[in-house]
């Protein structure tokens, strides 16, 4: 199906379906697929881009699973560069920053065995005793599952109990790519792809809001990228409980497939266009800036991606695998990217309430004026 | 191209842009639509201009930057800092602006690969930047010394074309590589494993 017909069939409100996927992943034109894409982002959100004041937390790093993706994970503590919080520590984190204190704390961790369940339900509530109204969106799908079995729980059980610690909301981490094709090769020893989709339901139902995510550019086709969008959209037709989808761009540095090239930025901006036009059902599609970097980010909100993620501060993840992007950005220079794209800067919390919308771009008389001195140089060379 | 682009330059007001540029006629006029134009629209019709005016093909220069005579447009230029928007910005004026059929060149050393491979769907058709090292040094012929077939080993220049080659694939264009040897087209790895002296 040519691109034309697929953007009549949007323009009808007509659900796209996997071979429509596989098509789009699958032109050529990436400016045409960033139009539809972008006429999409444009008719839910208009320039509105948002962004939160967060802070990134990786409490251990010790994890029983071994991805074939990650540098980040260390089989077992003592090893070289195993690392675990003390409690203390973590909340110094927070402590430390309440000068100017995030309005999330997002935590991912590996599947530590020796530490107690009690270990997590401290961790959230000493957050919210230093700061009661911060949001605790932590423990990916696979940490809630490991829980599960670890523990000797159901997955309500976990949820609850980490709930009346102070848990608010799942990051969409972990989902990796949920074809049994693709898992196997590359997560075997972790949570499956139902068993993902179940977490996030239950947490759904108990009336969490989530996130999803897709770690893309490894040994993946096109049909396991269309595969996995499709299996997230069913989810949240059921559910309704998804927030934002974050397409992750595989880092090949230091892990079990460091032979193979990263994603480019044309097949991030890709992916980012076809996420927005597959997933009808799901408000939010994020450049996550730490995956992508600052600049292919800046353009993403052009192909379809209305949100940038956060300040973050402190990522760990990312650059154990080779990101080249800063640890952290300021609140300034979020909003700066955001208007440099010529969109509207919008700080959110976690539920994408507004906190605070920024005016758009001043752009100053001198700034046109050079501007338009080197568009009138090119003229004089023609 | 799909009608897509072509509704993104009308619909964006840039359809008669596109006729002055067919026309040789561009003004100032034009070029103010083009300062105030949306960016991916002025991507779409630098890109259709690309198209219409050199085709899908992308010279890659790796050894030294060739002089930027005649009609070669060089990006960023001089020690301009861009952002990767402005770059892109200045990559489609350049295109849509420029003389017929123009070399616009990005300089992937100074903005970086991923940016470069963007600026290719923005109206660029040339990558130039030398090859170095990974400590930034250029290779000297030293370094080729224990790589070729038999310790399977590939020289820093052989790796870093292939990568080049990656990107501007994936960015729907048709490398071709230049250099002191001449032009040749790009080849997978185990063809190029072949070249290693």
């Amino acid at each position: 199906m040519t691109l034309e017909a697929l953007s009549r069939k949007i323009q009808a409100g007509e659900r796209l379906g996997f071979e429509d996927g596989v098509a789009l992943f699958a032109h050529r034109d990436v400016m045409a697929l960033g139009q539809l894409a972008n006429e999409v982002r444009e008719r839910l959100h208009g320039d509105r881009t948002y962004f939160n004041r967060n802070m990134r937390l990786e409490v251990t790093n010790v994890c029983v699973a071994s991805c074939l993706f990650c540098s980040f994970a260390k089989l077992e503590e003592g090893a070289p560069g195993a690392h675990t919080m003390k409690l203390e520590e973590a909340w110094r984190e927070l402590e430390a920053r309440m000068d100017d204190p995030p309005a999330e704390i997002h935590i991912v961790n590996g599947l530590h065995p020796g530490l107690p369940f009690s270990y997590y339900e401290e961790l959230l509530a000493g957050f919210k005793r230093i700061k009661p109204d911060v949001v605790l969106k932590c423990f990916t799908a696979v940490e809630i599952h490991f829980f599960a079995r670890h523990y000797g729980m159901t997955y309500v059980e976990v949820l609850e109990r980490l709930r009346r610690a102070g848990l608010d909301s799942l990051p969409g981490g972990g989902a990796e790519i949920f074809h049994p094709e693709v898992r196997q090769r590359i997560a075997s020893d972790k949570a499956t792809a139902d068993e993902y989709l179940e977490v996030h339901r239950v947490a759904h139902r108990l009336g969490m809001r989530t996130n999803a995510t897709m770690l893309y550019g490894h040994v993946e086709t096109f049909e396991h990228r269309v595969d996995h969008l499709l299996r997230l959209r069913s989810l949240q037709d059921e559910t309704g409980g998804l927030l934002a989808f974050i397409p992750l761009a595989f880092h090949p540095d230091g892990n079990g497939m460091k032979n193979l090239p990263a994603p480019t930025a044309i097949d991030a901006l890709r992916t980012i266009a076809v996420s927005r036009l597959l997933l009808d059902n799901v408000a939010h599609v994020k450049a996550y800036w730490v995956s992508m970097t600052p600049e292919v980010a800046q353009i993403a909100l052009r192909f379809g991606a209305d949100d940038i993620d956060g300040t973050i501060v402190h990522e760990t993840i990312y650059r154990a695998a080779g990101s080249r992007s800063p640890r952290g950005l300021t609140v300034a220079e979020l909003v700066r990217l955001i208007q440099e794209a010529g969109r509207v800067p919008v700080e959110r919390d976690t539920l994408y309430q507004v906190v605070r919308e920024h005016p758009r771009a001043w752009v100053s008389e001198a700034a046109l004026k050079v501007r338009e001195r080197k568009a009138n140089k090119h003229l004089e060379v023609l | 191209m799909s009608l897509l682009v072509d509704r993104a330059i009308e619909s964006a007001g840039l359809h008669v842009v596109l006729c002055a540029r067919r026309a040789g006629s561009l003004s100032s006029i034009h070029l103010e639509q083009l300062r105030a134009a949306d960016l991916l629209a002025l991507g779409a019709l630098a890109d259709r201009v690309r198209s219409e005016e050199v085709g899908a093909e992308v010279r890659v220069y790796t050894d030294s930057p060739p002089e930027a005579g005649g009609a070669a447009i060089v990006l960023p230029a001089g020690d301009a800092e861009l952002t990767g928007l402005e770059l892109l910005r200045e990559v489609a004026v350049a295109r849509i602006a420029g003389p017929p059929a123009g070399r616009v060149r990005v300089d992937w050393t100074r903005c970086g690969l991923e940016l470069a491979q963007v600026a290719l769907g923005f109206g660029a058709n040339e990558l130039v930047g030398v090859i170095s090292t990974k400590r930034g040094l250029p290779i000297a012929p030293g370094d080729l010394a224990g790589v070729g077939k038999k310790s399977r080993l590939l020289p820093a220049q052989v790796v870093k074309r292939n990568e080049l080659a990656g990107y501007v694939r994936r960015a729907g264009r048709e490398p071709v590589f230049v250099g002191a040897e001449g032009v040749w087209e790009a080849k997978d790895t185990v063809a190029a494993l072949e070249e290693v002296p």
